[in-house]
């Protein structure tokens, strides 16, 4: 069987892989809209990082203003220049 | 050319002068004598903390808060809570000195905003997310929390309404520019206040008291009210987090108003420079 504690440090595990992963897209994708999204799902997997690190202060912060606040600044930025990134 | 050289000596001599005064003045700002931290080294700091920021028995060194990462950052290091503040009210007075000389024309006309169905919801989670933005500043001072975190989550609200909905549903709804910034300017006044406010006390008592003081130490008597009705609200914690939830909406609200509005009439103002 897994233990309490073993178990939040494989959460820990995927979580940083799975952020690592979409870093990795949010970089490469050209499509900026979908490019801010995929920095939202990192910043999710953080905020679960910081939690299951015992800092919920940092996870109340990080939350609103980077899935809330940055993309939707990001957003409003994309749709006053162009969607698409050119080589 | 050698007046500028001279502000410069000027200025370097300040900060060098200011910093030595920092530098040799630590030695009268170790908290707690009295205590006996069992550990060595840097970990007597983390155990003097989790000792005093609850505890009734040490009436002379307690903040009366059971929420430690609130009461470091309002209380024992207030200070640096205060220079943030302004670091972002700075940052906020250059994003609207970039933004002046624009002429502000609302977007008429046509169908503003998203779907209707996107309008309902958001009608239904707006006063939703302001009232759990509420709810992590008020509380800020017995769980999780703050005025900067309750005031971001709350700004989502006025975000998601800028772009659900277009500006003009914000600004028909008595959300101007304007009146935000008076209401930021209230949110730093107050944070000032709470500041000084026992200091002046102590000023008409006759009594010592210092800034930022929050509960009573040995060598200044006065304190704060902690209690209200037998509510805890842990003295000036509770103000600060109230102040700053108020300043830190506000000004998330103007830098996305400035972003959302400037494109109309904006054309008109350059030309007018």
């Amino acid at each position: 069987m897994i233990s309490a504690e073993l178990a939040v440090y494989l959460l820990m595990t995927i979580s940083s892989v799975a952020s690592t992963i979409a870093v990795y897209f949010a970089i490469m994708e050209k499509d900026l809209v979908k490019a801010v999204i995929y920095s939202a799902i990192q910043s999710t997997f953080y905020a679960i990082l910081f939690y299951l690190l015992m800092a919920p202060d940092i996870v109340l912060v990080y939350l609103p203003v980077s899935v809330g606040l940055i993309p939707g600044v990001l957003l409003i930025l994309i749709g006053k220049t162009e969607r698409g990134e050119k080589e | 050319m050698r007046r500028s050289i001279l502000h410069l000596t000027i200025i370097l001599t300040l900060l060098l002068g200011l910093s030595l005064l920092a530098s040799i003045s630590w030695q009268w700002f170790v908290p707690g004598e009295w205590f006996k931290c069992p550990l060595q080294g840097i970990w007597c700091l983390p155990v003097f903390y989790l000792a005093t920021t609850y505890n009734p028995e040490l009436s002379n060194y307690t903040v009366n808060s059971p929420e430690a990462v609130t009461a470091i950052v309002w209380d024992y290091r207030g200070l640096d809570t205060l220079f943030e503040t302004s670091v972002f009210y700075l940052a906020l007075i250059a994003g609207i000195a970039l933004a002046r000389g624009a002429s502000y024309k609302l977007p008429t006309g046509g169908e503003l905003g998203l779907s209707k169905i996107v309008k309902t919801v958001s009608r239904l989670t707006l006063p939703m997310i302001i009232t759990v933005g509420a709810s992590i500043g008020l509380h800020g001072h017995l769980t999780p929390g703050g005025g900067f975190q309750g005031g971001a989550t709350a700004a989502v609200a006025f975000m998601v309404a800028i772009v659900v909905f277009s500006i003009v549903f914000l600004v028909e709804h008595g959300v101007s520019k304007d009146r935000m910034l008076i209401l930021r300017s209230i949110g730093l006044t107050g944070i000032g206040l709470t500041a000084v406010a026992l200091f002046f006390a102590g000023l008409i008592l006759g009594k010592n008291a210092y800034v930022f003081q929050n509960m009573a130490k040995p060598f200044a008597g006065l304190s704060f009210p902690w209690e209200v009705n037998s509510a805890l609200i842990s003295g000036t914690l509770w103000f600060f987090n109230l102040f700053e939830f108020l300043a830190v909406t506000a000004g998330f609200t103007i830098a996305f108003m400035l972003l959302a509005m400037s494109e109309a009439g904006s054309e008109e103002g350059v030309r007018h420079e």
